[in-house]
């Protein structure tokens, strides 16, 4: 299932699958389409644009390391600031998630 | 496989390079995808297909990401820029709070310097640069006549009114003569004021304070009008609104007030505080022979002064051809407005200024070295920094910032004695100097202040950076806190520094002796007459109550009556015009016997003067005989005295006593021949810088109708006394009131008080380049100092060896005085050359001494190398008090 994201949801996931530790571009979309359960592509056009954009608010910073698979591999990594946003956003995007699957799943008309 | 190049990894060693940050971490991303998709089956070709689908357009992709990071590694550079600065700053305040005592040492030779060179800048800004009160300023000039020689000459009725009428070039003209009036509302008082043609308020476009300015439907009607100066009408009325409309006495006669002038319509040094009206008769615009009318006018706009000057000898070309023979020698000079009144103080001023920054140069290769002495101490620090990974223009950068920082502080302090300076200069300095009072902290001097203080700060600190910066790191830690130094303690960099400030220390001092000694001169020169024991006052009668003919002499004759009944008075005279006190009329003069022509006739100055007059001022009797009291008798022949220089150009090499001259005759082309009866010695009237000029005497009860209007019916009293003559201003007072006591007496001054204001200027600008002189010259001395006593500190070591071994005290002596005596000849021969084309700026100013003048240079030279050997002595004599034993055991 395809799916077009807000550029806020994108940064919000990228955040999250930071929380665990530090990660390359590619290791990001990854973890993301997997633990949605393959139910979100990434699309590497958004993705990287995403990710140079929090780079810059100064959510994550990024160093040069060797990957998995011994390529020199461009490695992010969430800063203080970025835990800080993922916390606030987190919450704000749940909470959003919740009220659109309530309406969605609702069974009858609400009373008039 | 590796898509990025290897020369590029090379492009990061200069710095981060965002566009091939993105392009590796695409191609890590699709080279990752391309393995995946093989291993799973896919060809490569097809594998590369669809690793690139998802980027859909990668090259914008890119694009935007390249952006993104571009603009994020300008934030970094920024924000690292400002925490660097504020990391300088906090470092350098500490290493200022480290070392109270230098600090303080450097703050006060900096803020002296700093402040000085403001103090200055206002006056200059004041007197020279601010922009004058009115609009289009730069369009105001100046229209003289031109007689031979002289380029500044008073215009005829006849030339101003055809300017105005046959010229192009003008917006507006005025005419204006200077003119007293005797206000005699209350207490009788001499208000000095201009009769001005209207159209020199339009062309000053200044509002009134209150009521108006006349016009020409306004003279017209009524002439006696009348516009008070602001100064004048807050003394004398007390600011009454009211005065407006109403009528006050002037010379006699009621002249009706129609406004009140804001200071800034007085347009010349006259500083008037009454403005009458100027009318000129039909007769008088046909007079082109009478010269004796200031002619101002504006420039249309975009018409320059040259042009100007050529449709004014266009117009002067015209008359000549109508009048040729008043013409004879005559022709017109246009000149810009601010180059006539400030000209005279351009070359001064910047003189001042120039020295002034000359002293702060040398305050700051004294902070240098101060400086440089520190670096020395804190090598260790700096070599740390350095191994630690601070970049070289880093540490340079650190020193600046501590340097400035210093200036900053120097330059606030020296903004404050500025500010007492500039309070000193105006209460204190020459009246004569136009604007002078406006001078103080306007923003453009406080811009600057701060451009001054900003480069001190670098010139003072560049040295010592660079210096640190060019240190070899592993020697500084190696050698310790101790030295590095060089084992012969020279140090180059140090003595260039002390050889330049010695070399501006001579300049100074060669321009310093060069007005010291043209001052002196001036004050040998002989003016003529004698300033001692002489007191003078002037008095004018009115027309009115004061009919032309004998009544003026009258009363001037009993005035000299009262005044010589005074105990103390040995002598008492009356001139018209006087020494030192302003100058008088010419009058061409027609010898008997020589064709005569008004463009080519002598031209002496002429005076009336009474019998006793020649004593009183002590003028000196060359030969014949001075005016009796039987000369000035009714019915008396007529005779003439007049002075050397006249006699010689009338008469050369011949006897004048005798011959026959005429002037101010009552009917034009009918000479009335007068005799000379004596011939008094040269008196300097300009004072002493301006030579002596023609001058003529006439019995003052042989005057025509024509001269004593002329005077204004005005003379000065002059008296001369055995004891201090200021005492008998009052004595003179009451004689006056005793004639006519609703008359003012005014410009009372001894001759010494005169020859002081007049010499003020000359006086004050020699003042103050000698103190400048004396404060470079200390200061070279402290900076020589300086530099000998590092020196034998560092050498102690060897001085105490060579002791040991049997070296004489005396050669020790040699060889630290040699040291301080080659830098300081170097110094001087460079200070010598530089002064010869230095001192040329100021050649102007001299009097009668050439700005090349061989004793004031070797004078400088001497003061300075004596100055600079004192300097050495005592380091040197410390040296020889060295113990052999204490220095070696020393580390």
């Amino acid at each position: 299932m395809e799916k077009e994201l807000l550029h806020g949801t994108l940064e919000v996931l990228i955040l999250k699958t930071l929380s665990w530790g530090p990660m390359h571009g590619f290791g990001i979309g990854r973890w993301i389409e997997q633990l949605s359960g393959n139910e979100l592509r990434i699309e590497e056009g958004s993705l990287y644009p995403a990710l140079y954009r929090i780079e810059k608010k100064g959510w994550v910073e990024a160093s040069w390391g060797v990957s998995d698979n011994q390529r020199r591999a461009k490695y992010y990594r969430l800063t203080t600031e970025g835990r800080r946003q993922l916390h606030k956003n987190a919450d704000t995007w749940s909470n959003f998630a919740h009220a659109v699957a309530r309406v969605l799943g609702a069974k009858q008309q609400p009373a008039s | 496989m590796s898509a990025t190049p290897l020369w590029r990894r090379y492009l990061r060693f200069w710095g981060s390079d965002p566009g091939a940050d993105v392009d590796d971490e695409f191609a890590f991303h699709v080279e990752t995808r391309v393995d995946e998709l093989v291993a799973q089956g896919f060809s490569p070709k097809a594998a590369r297909e669809e690793a690139l689908r998802g980027f859909g357009d990668i090259q914008q992709v890119k694009a935007i990401c390249r952006t993104l990071a571009e603009e994020r590694e300008r934030t970094m550079q920024r924000t690292q820029w400002w925490a660097d600065w504020r990391h300088d700053l906090r470092f350098a305040l500490r290493q200022l709070i480290v070392s109270p005592v230098l600090t303080a040492v450097l703050m006060i030779t900096i803020a002296l310097g700093i402040g000085a060179t403001v103090a200055i800048f206002s006056v200059l800004n004041a007197v020279l640069l601010r922009p004058l009160p009115w609009a289009d300023s730069d369009r105001l000039v100046f229209v003289y006549e031109t007689w031979r020689q002289f380029r500044q000459g008073s215009a005829s009725v006849g030339h101003f009114h055809d300017w105005t009428e046959q010229g192009d070039v003008f917006e507006h003209t005025a005419a204006l003569t200077r003119a007293t009036f005797n206000l005699s509302d209350g207490e009788p008082e001499r208000i000095s004021g201009v009769r001005v043609t209207p159209g020199y308020f339009r062309a000053l476009q200044i509002p009134p304070v209150l009521g108006a300015y006349f016009s020409e439907a306004d003279v017209a009607r009524d002439a006696r009008l009348v516009v008070l100066g602001d100064g004048l009408w807050r003394r004398r009325f007390a600011g009454d609104p009211s005065i407006v409309g109403r009528t006050i006495r002037l010379n006699g006669q009621a002249h009706t007030v129609v406004g009140i002038a804001p200071p800034e319509t007085n347009l010349t040094r006259l500083a008037p505080e009454v403005l009458a009206p100027l009318v000129f008769s039909p007769q008088q615009r046909a007079n082109y022979g009478a010269h004796s009318f200031t002619v101002i006018a504006k420039l249309k706009a975009g018409v320059s002064r040259n042009a100007a000057q050529a449709d004014m000898e266009r117009v002067t070309r015209g008359i000549a051809q109508r009048e040729p023979k008043n013409m004879e020698g005559r022709g017109v000079n246009v000149r810009s407005y601010s180059d006539v009144m400030f000209g005279d103080f351009r070359t001064p001023l910047y003189v001042v200024l120039g020295s002034v920054i000359f002293v702060l140069l040398i305050g700051c290769v004294n902070v240098a070295n101060l400086l440089l002495a520190r670096a020395t101490t804190r090598r260790r620090e700096i070599a740390i920094r350095s191994a630690i990974g601070g970049g070289r223009w880093r540490i340079v950068r650190q020193l600046l910032t501590e340097s400035v920082v210093l200036a900053l502080a120097g330059g606030i302090a020296g903004v404050g004695l500025a500010y007492l300076g500039i309070r000193l200069f105006v209460s204190f300095g020459p009246r004569t100097v136009p604007r002078l009072h406006n001078a103080g902290l306007q923003p453009e001097v406080l811009l600057f202040a701060l451009g001054i203080t900003l480069l001190t700060g670098l010139v003072f600190g560049l040295a010592p950076a660079l210096r640190a910066a060019r240190e070899n790191l592993l020697m500084s830690l190696r050698d310790g806190s101790r030295s590095s130094l060089r084992a012969s303690g020279r140090d180059t960099l140090r003595g260039v520094l002390v050889v330049g400030e010695i070399a501006v220390a001579v300049v100074l001092l060669v321009g310093a002796g060069l007005f010291i000694r043209s001052a002196w001169r001036l004050q040998q020169v002989p003016l003529g007459f004698d300033v001692r024991g002489v007191l003078s006052a002037r008095l004018a009668l009115p027309p009115e109550r004061y009919a032309v003919d004998d009544s003026v002499a009258d009363a001037y004759r009993r005035i000299l009556e009262q005044t010589r009944a005074v105990p103390g008075i040995q002598r008492a005279g009356a001139s018209t015009g006087i020494p030192l006190m302003g100058g008088g009329p010419d009058a061409s003069v027609q010898i008997e016997g020589q064709p005569f022509s008004p463009g080519s006739a002598v031209s002496p100055a002429i005076r009336l003067i009474t019998e006793d007059y020649v004593e009183a001022i002590g003028m000196v009797l060359v030969r014949g005989r001075a005016m009796t009291a039987a000369d000035m008798a009714v019915g008396a022949p007529p005779v003439v005295v007049i002075n050397e220089r006249l006699a010689s150009l009338a008469w050369p090499g011949e006897d004048p006593i005798g011959k026959r001259l005429s002037t101010w005759t009552r009917e034009a082309d009918k000479p009335e021949w007068r005799e000379v009866v004596g011939v008094v010695g040269d008196v300097r009237s300009f004072g002493p810088d301006t030579p002596p000029r023609p001058e003529l005497f006439l019995p003052y009860t042989q005057a025509p109708v024509m001269a004593w209007n002329a005077f204004q019916r005005s003379m000065a009293i002059v008296v001369r006394s055995a004891d201090d003559p200021a005492v008998h201003a009052s004595s003179l007072r009451a004689a006056l009131r005793a004639i006519d006591s609703s008359l003012p007496l005014y410009d009372v001054a001894t001759m010494r008080e005169a020859l002081g204001a007049e010499a003020a200027g000359t006086r004050f600008i020699t003042g103050l380049l000698t103190l400048l002189a004396a404060a470079g010259l200390v200061l070279a001395a402290v900076g020589i100092y300086g530099v000998i006593a590092y020196f034998v500190t560092h050498r102690t070591p060897e001085i105490g060896l060579r002791l040991a071994l049997g070296a004489t005290p005396r050669s020790v002596l040699v060889m630290v005085v040699r040291h301080g005596a080659v830098l300081a000849v170097i110094g001087i021969a460079i200070g010598l050359i530089a002064a010869l084309a230095a001192t040329r700026a100021v050649a102007t100013l001299l009097f009668e001494i050439s700005a090349t003048d061989p004793p004031t240079y070797a004078a400088g030279a001497a003061a300075l190398f004596s100055i600079a050997l004192l300097a050495c002595a005592v380091p040197a004599f410390r040296a020889v008090r060295v113990s052999p034993m204490q220095s070696l055991a020393e580390p």
